[in-house]
């Protein structure tokens, strides 16, 4: 079956098996393997991608349900070398143990900073109730999305009043790692 | 197994009268069945896409419903919000954003499961079905809709175009709670829902509905009758309570035991009632 969507920003025109997962496709298609498959029930979303900018289980998806579809993963988020700012959140924070659960928690987290700039602890919890970790807990994965929040505001910030004063970004601002040892331990408390 | 994406509600119809035609929306459940080993359905009829079957609108005095509306499409409308509060309330602790961005009304009904969450609010603002069939088009009270667990009255061919949700002339409190095992993508393991209006502290009209604790989801209308035009208080709503427990039927399964379950619904009753009666009883 010929489908066709977009994937990271990319077009995509490829021949599916109905029978396949989206997940499927993702992972041995297109070699995205950002997109963990975890249990495969819609349980852990450790396989979350974004779907016309909504958190969704690519292993609840049939392939067919991608047609003309944008699909976004772990892997279309940083820019080149430069990480999107929930990444380095999560870097920054610690927010990981073995990392499967990560590239889930990650796109659930880029769905709801965009919906939702500046969410309560109630709506993060929310947000991030469709995904598990099982290694260490979910502490430091509140840190991340609390830091994500601040380097995603920074940033708007800087690109506004670079915007408006045709300035290059400075030193230390939207190029460096923005999160310094000294704030990391801050967010860790 | 073929794979077939109807672009309107005549092709809908048409491939449903095919043996082995299945719907699919979101595809939450029948993956998660088929990884668990059933059969792929012969024919996969995918409406997701299908816009006819998509949307909330209004019409005289009741808001229509899309089968194929998404669980977090109608959680973010503010028509649903404004008249039926205790929907809105039902799809927020509902599976996980995840599921919620695919699950749909229409197939959270349709697949019967004594635990299906949406059906409470439908149970209890007594909304109907609009199903069509090759015949034409019917509507159905929700309460008649549900035969078992995975049992419905749909007939062979035939799909849910929409749910018709009469608006409420006056203002209900609401109530909610579901028991589960933890807090995101818990599948109930006993749920109850209340619409109830009082005046002076007088039951003016009570509605409930139980998830979980019976062959589909039910109204408690013995309890119902109980409680109208009954003044509230503690021993009222131990009675309530009691008769509550008694008339649901559940069963001891992996998530809980039957006397649980039994206990759980009568507890939650007592509870709302109390705070039914509490500072805000004489409005």
């Amino acid at each position: 079956m010929k489908i066709r969507f977009t994937v990271n920003g990319l077009e995509a025109e490829l021949d599916v098996n109905a029978r396949h997962r989206c997940i499927d496709v993702l992972r041995n298609q297109l070699r995205l393997t950002g997109v963990k498959e975890g249990c495969g029930e819609g349980e852990c979303g450790a396989c979350t991608i974004l779907v016309d900018g909504s958190p969704v289980n690519a292993c609840l998806m049939f392939a067919p349900q991608m047609d003309g579809k944008e699909l976004r993963t772990i892997e279309g988020l940083a820019q080149g070398d430069a990480l999107h700012p929930v990444q380095r959140a999560f870097a920054e924070a610690g927010a990981v143990q073995c990392g499967f659960c990560t590239p889930g928690f990650v796109m659930s987290t880029v769905a709801l900073l965009e919906r939702s700039p500046e969410p309560g602890d109630d709506e993060i919890i929310d947000a991030l109730s469709g995904n598990l970790c099982r290694c260490t807990g979910y502490r430091k994965i509140l840190d991340a999305v609390h830091l994500a929040i601040d380097l995603s505001k920074r940033a708007s910030l800087q690109a506004q009043s670079g915007a408006s004063a045709g300035t290059v970004p400075q030193p230390g601002g939207a190029g460096a790692l923005p999160c310094s040892r000294e704030e990391s331990h801050k967010c860790n408390m | 197994m073929q794979y077939v994406k109807p672009r309107d509600e005549a092709e809908l119809l048409a491939h449903l009268q095919r043996d082995g035609a299945t719907i699919v929306s979101g595809a939450t459940d029948v993956l998660v069945k088929m990884r668990r080993g059933m059969r792929p359905p012969e024919v996969i009829v995918d409406i997701a896409d299908l816009r006819e079957l998509h949307g909330v609108s209004k019409s005289v005095g009741r808001v229509v419903v899309g089968a194929a509306t998404t669980e977090e499409a109608l959680l973010n409308d503010t028509t649903i919000r404004l008249h039926f509060p205790l929907l809105t309330r039902v799809l927020a602790s509902l599976a996980s954003p995840q599921v919620r961005s695919r699950g749909t009304l229409g197939g959270n009904v349709a697949n019967a499961s004594p635990a299906a969450d949406s059906a409470i609010p439908l149970l209890v603002y007594e909304a109907s079905a609009c199903l069509v069939g090759a015949e034409g088009r019917r509507e159905l009270p929700m309460d008649e809709f549900f035969l078992g667990p995975g049992r419905t009255a749909l007939a062979k061919g035939e799909f849910i175009r929409s749910f018709a949700l009469p608006i409420p002339q006056v203002p209900w409190s609401i109530f909610y709670h579901k028991v589960g095992q933890r807090q995101g993508l818990a599948i109930s393991v006993a749920s109850l829902g209340m619409l109830i209006r009082c005046s002076h502290g007088v039951v003016q009209e009570v509605r409930l509905a139980v998830g979980s604790v019976a062959p589909t989801p039910m109204r408690l209308r013995v309890v119902e009758g109980l409680l109208t035009n009954r003044r509230l208080s503690d021993s009222l709503a131990a009675e309530a309570g009691e008769l509550a427990a008694s008339t649901v039927c559940p069963i001891s399964d992996i998530r809980a035991t039957a006397a649980y379950r039994r206990q759980v619904i009568g507890d939650l009753l007592r509870q709302f009632l109390a705070s039914a009666s509490g500072p805000c009883a004489g409005l």
